[in-house]
């Protein structure tokens, strides 16, 4: 049989590029990253979602350290805050928006202030003048305290008290007496009793490296004074200015003056790097069907309790786009969303040298698709993952460990177990029917009366062609193959007279559907034409049907089946996720062969849908799920009344494609098939058996075995369990087999492994 | 030239032999070869016909992780 080519070498220092702008289209499209609403229409940026979070675990200490990274004098700004957040909550739009603004009033209150933690603090050597008395003046000094620079204010007030009075007098007793507390520990110098002049303002000027100013007194300083409101900043008078009207207004004027400052202090152009400032638009999905508690906790006058406070946080939706992640096992697996991955497996692609860390991730996708359904903007991972294995290839990058059984199993349904026959009686035919290779693997008997029954139903010939659509190398990234395979499978067909292909798989009619000009139809749409033939009986209790992903964005397959399902007297259960967002059962894109792991959860993914047995029309589907113990049918076992029983395994799947060959040759066309017989007789352990499965080795590689044991007579006896082990190179991998000799002619298998290193003695 | 590793001790007992040879296999110099890379490895050997022998838990555990870590280069 062909082999596949194995990488030559780990030594390949190149790299196909993906357009960086392709990539970065598609990962665009992933809003994960994207702001939640409330913090996208803050022109402070509050961390709203982690606050509120916080807040509604009643953690206020926590909640109150992030709001005190956007407010340095939390009650003064949570009491005089137009909360444009409120506005913008997506609960608003089904019910009332959370109470944010009182929520952060409550944790200002009731949270445990932060230290301050600046007595360790170095200070910044540049030192900041501040003159003025409003809420401006106020901020701007709070958030350069909070940057470490020496900072003086230049009031024209008596005390800390009525400076604080006379621009936060809105504040009742109990928060003024805090708000206080809070300015008198951090760390500012005050210049009481310093209305400023002109003369004193010249004096500041030589005494401070940065001055700043509330509007009020530039503009009696200097009537012509006028900032840039984007800096904050007069650059004629090198001055910093701003106003303190609204609370908001200043307090978001102060955080663009202390950036100003900053940039200033260190001999830089305001202008620049100044990173995103004020409010944001965001793309952001929210799912609203999650919205349970739509009222909101009325406000009281004198604001929330503790525990009110705690409620209504608590009625936050968290506003986070995960609608890919509910319903995708493999992205649930490696806690990402598809824009970080996405990226990750594009880098993974660039590596020129090193280790390429994101291989297995990006082998583990079923490509199905379903990514791109659910997401709101249709995320299409399945591309990337596709686009990077065929990056990969096409550099010589791409391992073939996790692709080989399935890419060697495709060139044994092309090879050893194809078949091409026009019906008996013909010479062309008007349709060919195409089963899949997994149908033949799994469900011989069914091909076997389906087959029958299109020739005896269907005018102008039916021809058989059993083989490979060429899916297989399609998900492993291998253009080449597929194109070698695609011309293999136009060749066979034209034959045949370029018949309609009848497809028994969506998988194949969608891959066979690219070829040019080629007409395809699935079995299912014939079926519904012609009529249920005899035989054909529905499960006497109610299934689930398991949308394939090969139908995935093909509503009339999908609908023939359920009317097929119906006409079978089938009584279909509703499961979530069906249709075209329908998950995959882990055979997809050879997930299974790359990472069992990950196809294993994305079995379970979709078993856990519904206890009742499962109905399928795909047959790989069908294998997956009872593999793991449920009951599982393919809708054409059920319409031709056949069982394919439990599940083969991986020789047997082997064993039935080639049986189905061979017996359906004689049988229809009379031709005799050499039968291979083994010299020798050969019992496996049901251990063994089981081994063999697990460790993807196959009965033919365990006969290669024993076939260079009995020409050579090379083997080790093992002492301690009596086991005779030997070993042979087959393609990329060694077998070595521990058996035991029953007679002359007879061995019994006990335990098989492989490795894909080669080793040879080495001399010195 | 990498630096020679054991990666499986020897069976001391001799428990092991060379069915063709007849004789117990002896730790002997072997090299493992992969993706153009070698590692020079001591193995059970035969020390008349040379026959190499890759125990189970070395093939499934160092060999099997040191393929992994290559294939990934």
């Amino acid at each position: 049989m062909a082999q596949i080519r194995e990488r030559g070498s780990t030594h390949v220092y190149k790299v196909n590029k993906i357009s960086r702008e392709e990539i970065e289209g598609m990962v665009s499209l992933c809003v994960y990253e994207q702001p939640p609403f409330c913090n996208a229409a803050c022109p402070l940026k509050l961390d709203t979602r982690a606050f509120l979070e916080a807040a509604a675990a009643g953690n206020f200490k926590k909640a109150l350290q992030l709001y005190e990274k956007i407010a340095p004098f939390p009650l003064v700004l949570a009491r005089g805050c137009e909360a444009p957040c409120e506005g913008k909550c997506r609960l608003g739009e089904v019910g009332d928006a959370v109470a944010i603004r009182a929520v952060e009033e409550a944790v200002a209150r009731y949270g445990e202030a932060s230290r301050g933690g600046s007595i360790f603090r170095t200070k910044k050597k540049k030192t900041v003048a501040v003159l003025g008395s409003d809420l401006f003046c106020l901020f701007l000094a709070g958030e350069l305290e909070k940057k470490a620079y020496p900072v003086t204010v230049f009031c024209p007030e008596p005390d800390a008290e009525s400076f604080l009075r006379s621009m936060a007098g809105f504040l009742d007793d109990g928060a003024f007496r805090l708000e206080l507390r809070r300015l008198k520990s951090k760390d500012i110098q005050f210049e009481y009793n310093s209305p400023v002049t002109r003369e004193s303002y010249e004096r500041i000027r030589g005494g401070f490296d940065v001055v700043c100013a509330s509007e009020p007194v530039a503009k009696s300083l200097f009537p012509a004074a006028d900032c840039l409101p984007e800096l904050m900043y007069w650059e004629a008078e090198n001055l910093v200015m701003g106003r303190g009207e609204g609370v908001m207004d200043a307090a978001f004027g102060a955080k663009k003056a202390a950036l100003t400052v900053d940039r200033l202090a260190q001999g830089l152009d305001p202008r620049n790097t100044r990173g995103q400032e004020g409010p944001v638009e965001t793309r952001l999905y929210t799912d609203l069907s999650a919205a349970v508690r739509l009222q909101r906790e009325p406000v009281p006058p004198e604001g929330y309790t503790k525990e009110q406070a705690v409620g209504e946080a608590g009625r936050c939706l968290r506003c986070r786009c995960e609608e890919c992640l509910k319903s995708c096992a493999y992205l649930r697996h490696y806690k990402k969303h598809p824009g970080l991955l996405a990226r990750e497996i594009y880098n993974n692609t660039q590596i020129i040298m090193g280790d390429h860390q994101l291989n297995k991730p990006m082998n583990s996708c079923s490509l199905c698709g379903q990514c791109t359904v659910v997401c709101p903007n249709g995320f299409d991972m399945a591309r990337v993952c596709h686009l990077a294995r065929q990056n990969m290839v096409s550099t010589d990058k791409m391992p073939l460990a996790p692709h080989e059984f399935a890419l060697m199993d495709m060139l044994f349904s092309n090879g050893d177990a194809f078949l091409c026959r026009p019906q008996p009686g013909f010479e062309t035919c008007r349709y060919v029917f195409f089963p899949g290779c997994q149908a033949s693997a799994i469900a011989p008997e069914t091909v076997k009366a389906a087959y029958l029954d299109l020739c005896r139903r269907l005018e102008g010939g039916v021809g058989l062609m059993l083989g490979c659509c060429g899916a297989i190398c399609d998900w492993a990234g291998r253009t080449e193959l597929e194109e070698q395979t695609r011309e293999f499978l136009d060749r066979e067909l034209s034959r045949l007279g370029n018949p309609i292909v009848i497809a028994g798989c969506p998988t194949c009619k969608k891959e066979l559907s690219r070829h040019e000009g080629l007409r395809t139809v699935g079995i299912w749409e014939l079926l519904l034409q012609l009529g249920l033939p005899e035989g054909g009986r529905g499960l006497d209790r109610p299934a689930a049907l398991h949308d394939s992903c090969g139908a995935r964005g093909d509503p009339e397959t999908q609908k023939a089946i359920r009317t097929l399902a119906a006409r079978l007297g089938c009584e279909l259960v509703e499961t979530p996720d069906s249709g075209d967002r329908s998950p995959c059962c882990g055979y997809g894109g050879l997930a299974a062969y790359a990472n069992p792991e990950v196809a294993g959860e994305m079995t379970a993914s979709c078993l856990e849908r519904s206890d009742a047995p499962y109905i399928s029309y795909c047959m790989a589907c069908r294998d997956r799920f009872a593999r793991q113990g449920h009951e599982s049918r393919h809708i054409l076992e059920l319409v031709y009344g056949t069982d394919a029983g439990a599940p083969p395994d991986i020789s047997e799947k082997r064993r039935n494609r080639l049986n189905l060959k061979n017996e359906l040759l004689w049988e229809l066309w009379q031709e005799e098939t050499a039968e291979m017989k083994l010299e020798f007789e050969l019992k496996y352990t049901e251990e063994a058996r089981q081994m063999m499965d697990e460790r993807m080795i196959l009965t033919d590689d365990v006969i290669a075995v024993l076939e260079d044991f009995r020409r050579t007579g090379e083997a080790i006896l093992d002492g301690e369990d009596g086991l005779l082990v030997a070993r042979c190179r087959v393609g990329n991998a060694t077998f070595w087999v521990k058996f035991t000799r029953d007679g002359e002619d007879a061995y019994t298998v006990h335990r098989a492994y492989s490795h894909r290193m080669q080793v040879v003695k080495r001399e010195g | 030239m990498a630096v020679e590793k054991n990666y499986y001790t020897i069976d001391p007992q001799g428990k092991l032999s060379c069915l063709k040879c007849g004789v117990p296999l002896v730790k002997g110099k072997a090299k493992f070869m992969y993706l153009d890379n070698g590692f020079p490895v001591e193995l059970p050997v035969c020390p008349v016909c040379g026959f190499v022998y890759v125990p189970e838990e070395l093939a499934l555990g160092k060999v099997a992780s040191v393929e992994r870590a290559l294939e990934d280069k």
